[in-house]
């Protein structure tokens, strides 16, 4: 039965293949009832792989003699695998209504389902060189959403997209090179699979090939130096499209991380070492910049691609302190991040959706002929600032205090001071929006937004993110309970 | 068998008499007589060549009645037998592959002298092959000037005057130089006979005295012997030469006089200096670097060239720089590599000449570039065997410059401190010859859209299409069939002594 | 028996190639059958011996003294024989659609059919003398394909060609000459051929000299800085281009490098030499070099043909690590990259031969209207890049895992130098992939209207190598596995 862990990752993957080489579909109801059901269908087979409880993994086949393609659903890709999969099928929803507007929707839907099966595949991986096979698929398969409108601009946006996560992808593959050789497995392992022996003798080499891997692994994840396609190509995509990019595939990245330091390298061998410091230095300067830049910008949709900059260093930073505490705020970060960030993007789709609005300054008043969707808005806002009762607020501060308690000179009091200007900014770039929403000020005329209220499909998916943003926030101690266990393992 | 003994003596005569009788006969028959005597010189070298192969044997004949040591001698192994009977096959060939066009080339009436010229060409080689005697060298090395001057500038062309007296002025700086080494020697030992000057030197140098003129004398030697051959920087009356001069006449002057020159440096250094001390004395060294810049510079010269027939000639400066490099690497096995070298540059060079006449005959004559393309489509006999010897020049495997390449490069390795330099120069020089033969070939094989020039069947000239096959037999022979040729030359200079 | 087919193989072809100017054909098909017979029957007989390899050699001639021209079928040999004999009839069979639309077919396929029969030569020659005359052999019978169309360009290119190749050839007479003098025998012997008692107190001569012979044969190879002749000779028809400019002729080179190096000079002697590190930095600069000017190139097959400048040293560098494993490595990239070429190449061709263009700009809209081409082009795209699954992976993961293996810290480098190539591969191939699938905006349809997919003898090719690369990238053990065997020496 083990062999089901495959289902959720090849039916989607299929099934879009399928449907790229269909014809042209005359209507639009048949391609959206199989789009839904492959959705719905891999959502259900990914929930059953994952209560399996498979403990050995599957090996799927061999590349070589020694590497295995091999999966093996642990705890972390279980999170990851949920989070994927309930964003992605309400996601999906939402762009039933949404694609509308927009054309070649078939190959927008069957890309949609082949990164689907892709990600799921990212999460169950079991060893490194899955993990490296599905990160590049991603990039691949997700490329076509990336310029699908096929805009000039969205089609460099798309190159620019390819070509970092590429560079990124290779700098990562130069140390699983080195890990395959001198590592006494390519399985992911709490603690890492490099004997302490063999760390010592190449000391310099594997700090090197750490740094190197981290950065490129960071691309994915927007992480400064390598940050810069980010902003151009996530919002240049539609609106869903932009939703899981910014929401969970930028995670890819977060994930492959935790895999590197956690199970690969090993997090005590870094702990103290310069590339622990570097790379502190440069997730909170990518925290700071990122929401400079998201401050300033005017368009919503680049703006919130900045704040996805800015709050996946959050993530990274909690990582980088290798602390346990800080480690289960960064999982829970990652959790929130990813609904709050789809609801934030799937209402800027509904607003151009609905009104065409693309900039900020257009939003005036918007509240009075959007209501719904703009108290969705506010809520994963408030999220996104980390106010309680969120989820965003439970995981602020267990970042924070993760931070305080390492001990780390210097860093451990300039990390939460960093985060709380952070966070303040990200509250001057998002709140203005629902203040102006809601209270255009005397006089101002809001009729042109009257009864634009999006449709059911759209309104659904963004109501169940906020209430998924609040549930977190008021209930946390399931996930903190389970993300504990995990960080007590790994660190 | 003893009769063959006879035959170089009969042969050089023969030679030098049917001269005298031309002068009496017309053209046609003066044409004839040519061609039997070349013929019959041909089949006598070959009888002398077996029986001295068979023999293993190297054999003194007296001429007149003088006793060594104050006589005339005739000395003869199978090398110089062999080398005789090479030379008549070329020469042969040569002259049948101009045998046509020698009547557009020159005037009618001046057909009988140019065959006189011939016949004494002929027998002056014989006897630069076969004399053990130095001043008889001296004295065919005159008649041979003389002839090949006559040759050149048969056509009466303006620049085959130039440089006839060109020519002229350079070989007689040569035969100078030589003549006053030859005086030297006779002053040191009182002989003309070479091996009574080999055994008078050694004596000399036993007693340790004349050291520095010795010296100056082998270098005056073997300097105007490597001008009279062209070696390079002494090349500036060569491509006028071979350039405007009637096909078999460039054909045998690169092919046969130059070569005739180097033989008796050969003989000279084995017989008369000595090996180990024409070795000793630094004049390879000389030779050497000389061998190589002429190796690039010939090359070079080529490449710039814009007329087929100068291309050619340039590229012979550039061979007998390879052979000067042979003598230079001052080992024997260099010297047979030369060796091999001389049959295989003369086999390939006269090659080229013909073919390049049949090319452009049917070019209109002219012999740019330009005009011809495609030549190769309108006489596919001489584009082939064109295509053959720019093959064999740049050392394509299976024709004969590849053995030659081989056997100077494994010379070269053999030889420590020259090592390196020889190759290097060996390999960029096959570069250059590969840019400017394969050029060629190429323009040749190039079709052209509007054909100006009408193409010759192969059939209509069947004793041009013979002398090509021949000439192409000739290489690939030398080129597949090298062992039995380089171990009989390895022998041969072993028993030249 | 066996061993006279052998020499049978190689001469064949070339008695076939000749044969067919000189019949005087009634219908174009007729040639077609006999030809497409006579390379079939070839490569069947090549593959039979393959399989129940002759124990002894043939010897044909002697040259002199020692010096022989002999065949044997030896391990190394056998896998580009193989690669040869698998590749012909199917790039045969798409000339005979592509040629079409050239003139002097007669002449061109008597040289593409001798040619066939020269590069078995070199597969098969089992002396450096062999090798040398086939070498020289296949420059000159591949000259006339080159400048097949007579333009000036071509015929530029084909000189050039031409000098280049004799040129290197010249050099690499160097050190066959010090084979000869300094080797126990000129037969090829895995580990080396040289004398110690002879070459004592020559290592330095040595070794300069076997720089010059890796320069010699490098020419083929494209080495920098002698590759500007491959992509001059890209003006040859490309059924040329594709088989001799990316298989046949190129690695010809290297495979000769790899027979110095491996079976001449051997590697003892060889490793740990300043040879070897310049060597090593070379043919790394060729790599990034070749891609960078790629990315620059706007003509599809000079792109390509750059492109496999920077492959082939891929394979010079797999082959200057001077390990087992490196051979081993050296040689599944010189099979995997001929399948991927060829594909591309083929591509390239098919665009030009059905719409005439020639430029990547030109390209705009045709993954629509090409879909299996534009297919197929894709999927090789995706293999030169390394994309995990198709066998362009395995062979860099060889490499790169060959050459830490090498515990030499310039090869560290060389990885990284992969890896940026690698990433420059994704840059160059696809953008010409996205720009055939997203033309961009508004894109008029209309205006290339002319273009369809080329015919079965064109696709069927494309397709068995499509075939070919998924089998090598996913079950690529049993061939590695092979490779490795060869390279120790055991098969």
């Amino acid at each position: 039965m083990a062999q089901i862990l495959l289902l959720p990752i090849l039916f989607p993957i299929a099934a879009g293949i399928i449907l790229l080489l269909c014809k042209e579909f005359k209507n639009r109801k048949p391609l959206l009832i199989y789009v839904g059901s492959v959705l719905v269908i891999t959502g259900i087979c990914a929930v059953f792989a994952m209560i399996q409880n498979i403990n050995n993994g599957v090996a799927a086949f061999y590349l070589t003699k020694t590497l295995a393609i091999y999966f093996k659903p642990d705890v972390l890709g279980c999170v990851f695998a949920s989070v994927v999969t309930i964003v992605w099928i309400l996601a999906g929803f939402f762009s039933f209504e949404y694609m509308k507007h927009e054309k070649n929707e078939k190959r927008y839907f069957s890309f949609y389902l082949m990164v689907f099966g892709v990600l799921l595949g990212l999460g169950f991986s079991g060893n490194l060189i899955t993990m490296y096979l599905f990160y590049e698929l991603m990039t691949l398969t997700a490329m076509p959403l990336v310029l699908h409108t096929q805009s000039r601009e969205a089609v460099m946006a798309g190159l620019k997209y390819l070509f970092y996560s590429f560079a990124g992808a290779y700098m990562a593959l130069f140390g699983v090179y080195f890990v395959y050789k001198y590592g006494t497995t390519l399985e992911f392992t709490a603690g890492g699979v490099i004997e302490s022996s063999v760390l010592r003798q190449n000391t310099t080499l594997f700090l090197v090939v750490t740094m190197l891997m981290l950065m490129g692994f960071g691309v994915k994840a927007g992480m400064f130096p390598m940050h810069s396609w980010l902003p151009t190509a996530h919002p240049a995509a539609p609106a869903p499209a932009s939703a899981v990019l910014s929401g969970i595939i930028v995670k890819g990245g977060v994930l492959a991380i935790i895999r590197l330091v956690y199970q690969i390298i090993g997090p005590d061998f870094i702990r103290g070492t310069w590339v622990q410091t570097a790379w502190m230095i440069l997730t909170l300067v990518t925290v700071f910049m990122g929401s400079l830049l998201a401050f300033r910008e005017p368009v919503l949709k680049k703006r919130l691609a900045y704040s996805t900059v800015s709050q996946l260093s959050y993530i990274l930073f909690g990582l980088s302190l290798l602390d346990g505490q800080a480690f289960t705020g960064s999982l829970l970060h990652v959790v929130a991040h990813a609904f709050i960030k789809a609801a934030l993007f799937l209402t800027a789709g509904a607003i151009i959706y609905m009104t065409g609005c693309k900039r900020v300054e257009e939003l005036r008043g918007i509240g009075k002929g959007m209501p719904v969707t703009l108290w969705c808005y506010t809520i994963v806002s408030l999220g996104l600032i980390g106010i309680p009762p969120t989820s965003g607020f439970i995981s602020k501060w267990y970042l924070a205090t993760g931070a305080l308690e390492t001990g780390i000179p210097v860093f451990s009091w300039l990390g939460p001071v960093v985060l709380l200007v952070s966070a303040l900014l990200t509250a001057g770039y998002l709140l203005p929006i629902t203040m102006n929403g809601f209270f255009p000020g005397e006089g101002y005329d809001a009729g042109r937004f009257l009864g634009k209220e999006p449709p059911l499909l759209m309104r659904v998916p963004l109501l169940i993110f906020a209430g998924l943003t609040l549930l977190i926030g008021l209930f946390p101690n399931v996930l903190i309970n389970m993300l504990s266990a995990l960080a007590e393992l790994f660190v | 068998m003893e009769i063959i003994l006879n035959f170089p003596c009969i042969s050089i005569l023969l030679a030098m008499f049917s001269a005298i009788i031309s002068s009496a006969l017309n053209g046609k028959w003066a044409k004839y007589l040519n061609t039997f005597v070349v013929t019959a010189v041909g089949v006598l070298s070959a009888f002398t060549f077996w029986y001295t192969y068979t023999t293993k044997n190297s054999y003194t004949y007296v001429m007149g009645h003088y006793p060594a040591p104050y006589g005339n001698e005739i000395r003869f192994g199978s090398l110089e037998a062999g080398m005789a009977l090479f030379f008549a096959v070329i020469m042969l060939l040569s002259l049948n592959g101009g045998r046509k066009k020698i009547r557009l080339e020159i005037a009618p009436e001046k057909e009988k002298l140019y065959y006189i010229m011939i016949n004494l060409l002929l027998s002056s080689l014989l006897a630069l092959v076969y004399t053990n005697d130095i001043f008889t060298a001296y004295v065919f090395v005159e008649i041979n000037t003389i002839a090949a001057c006559g040759l050149i500038m048969i056509t009466e062309h303006g620049r085959t005057i130039e440089a006839a007296v060109r020519y002229m002025i350079m070989s007689l700086l040569g035969s100078g130089l030589f003549l006053i080494g030859i005086c030297l020697l006779y002053d040191m030992t009182g002989h003309l006979l070479m091996v009574y000057i080999h055994s008078s030197i050694t004596k000399i140098m036993a007693a340790g005295t004349y050291q520095i003129p010795l010296l100056v004398t082998i270098g005056l030697i073997v300097v105007g012997l490597a001008i009279k051959s062209a070696l390079f920087p002494f090349h500036a009356w060569l491509p006028d030469a071979y350039g405007y001069s009637t096909v078999s006449s460039a054909a045998m002057l690169s092919s046969l006089v130059s070569k005739g020159y180097i033989f008796l440096l050969i003989k000279l250094i084995y017989r008369v200096i000595g090996f180990r001390r024409f070795y000793e004395s630094g004049i390879v060294n000389v030779l050497f670097v000389f061998g190589l810049a002429g190796m690039i510079m010939g090359s070079l010269y080529a490449i710039r060239e814009n007329d087929i027939r100068r291309m050619i000639s340039y590229s012979s400066v550039a061979q007998i720089g390879y052979i000067y490099m042979g003598f230079g690497l001052g080992t024997s096995i260099g010297m047979v590599a030369s060796i091999f070298h001389i049959l295989s540059h003369a086999a390939t060079k006269s090659l080229l000449f013909v073919s390049a006449s049949g090319l452009t005959d049917v070019s209109g004559g002219h012999k740019e570039f330009q005009e011809l393309t495609g030549a190769g489509y309108r006489n596919k006999a001489a584009g082939a065997a064109f295509t053959v010897g720019a093959f064999s020049m740049v050392g394509i495997p299976c024709f004969s410059g590849f053995i030659s390449k081989l056997l100077f490069a494994q010379a070269a390795i053999q030889t420590s401190g020259k090592t390196l330099p020889t190759l290097i120069v060996l390999a960029i020089s096959t570069v250059l010859n590969a840019i400017y033969f394969l050029k060629t070939v190429i323009r040749i094989y190039t079709p052209v859209k509007d054909d100006k020039y009408e193409a010759v069947s192969s059939g209509k000239n069947m004793l041009y299409l013979v002398t090509l096959v021949c000439f192409i037999v000739l290489n690939l022979a030398l080129g597949m069939i090298s062992q039995p040729i380089t171990d009989w030359i390895s022998y041969g200079v072993t028993a030249l002594i | 028996m066996n061993e006279m087919l052998l020499s049978f193989v190689v001469i064949f072809p070339m008695i076939a190639g000749i044969c067919v100017p000189w019949i005087p054909w009634k219908k174009r098909a007729h040639m077609l059958v006999f030809l497409e017979t006579a390379v079939l029957i070839n490569s069947a007989l090549m593959w039979i011996l393959l399989f129940y390899r002759p124990a002894g050699g043939v010897t044909l001639f002697h040259f002199t003294g020692n010096l022989t021209i002999a065949f044997e079928l030896d391990g190394l040999g056998s896998v580009f024989a193989g690669l040869v004999s698998f590749l012909w009839p199917l790039a045969t069979l798409y000339s005979f659609e592509y040629m079409t639309k050239e003139e002097n077919e007669k002449l061109f396929f008597m040289f593409y059919t001798i040619t066939y029969g020269v590069t078995l030569g070199i597969a098969l020659a089992d002396n450096i003398l062999t090798m040398y005359c086939f070498y020289e052999l296949l420059t000159l019978v591949t000259v006339p394909l080159v400048m097949h169309t007579l333009t000036r360009e071509a015929i530029l290119a084909s000189r050039k060609y031409m000098y280049y190749s004799i040129g290197g050839a010249a050099f690499a007479f160097i050190g066959m000459i010090f084979i000869i003098i300094y080797g126990t025998t000129t037969d090829f012997v895995l580990g080396g051929v040289l004398d110690p008692k002879k070459i004592a107190d020559m290592g330095n001569i040595l070794l300069i000299v076997y720089v010059f012979t890796f320069f010699g044969f490098g020419v083929k190879a494209a080495i920098c800085p002698f590759n500007s002749w491959l992509p001059q000779a890209g003006v040859a028809p490309t059924p040329v281009t594709a088989l001799l400019h990316a298989v046949a002729v190129v690695k010809s080179g290297a495979f000769a490098i790899m027979r110095v190096t491996y079976y001449s000079f051997g590697t003892e002697f060889l490793r740990g030499s300043f040879a070897q590190y310049l060597l090593m930095a070379v043919v790394m600069f060729t790599i990034v070099y070749g891609c960078s000017m790629a990315l620059k190139e706007t003509h599809l097959k000079r792109r390509l043909a750059y492109s496999t400048i920077s492959n082939l040293s891929y394979i010079l560098f797999g082959a200057v690590l001077m390990t087992p494993l490196g051979l081993a490595a050296a040689l599944s990239h010189m099979v995997f990259h001929a399948f991927m070429k060829i594909c591309s190449f083929f591509c390239a061709g098919a665009i030009m031969h059905q719409t005439d263009r020639h430029y990547i700009h030109e390209l705009d809209g045709f993954g629509r209207k090409m879909p299996k081409v534009f297919a197929i082009f894709t999927v090789s795209a995706l293999a030169l890049m390394g994309v995990p699954g198709l066998c362009g992976f395995i062979s860099k993961w060889n490499l790169v895992v060959a050459a830490i293996d090498s515990k030499n810290v310039l090869s560290f480098f060389g990885a990284g130098c992969l890896l940026i190539s690698a990433l420059l591969t994704a840059m160059y191939m696809l953008t010409i992939v996205i720009r055939a699938y997203f033309p961009g905006e508004g894109f008029d349809y209309e205006s290339i209207s002319d273009v369809k997919d080329p015919n079965w003898m064109m696709i069927v090719p494309l397709v068995i190598f499509v075939a070919g690369m998924f089998i090598f990238g996913l079950h690529s053990a049993p061939f590695v596995d092979l490779f490795l065997r060869i390279a120790q020496g055991q098969f």
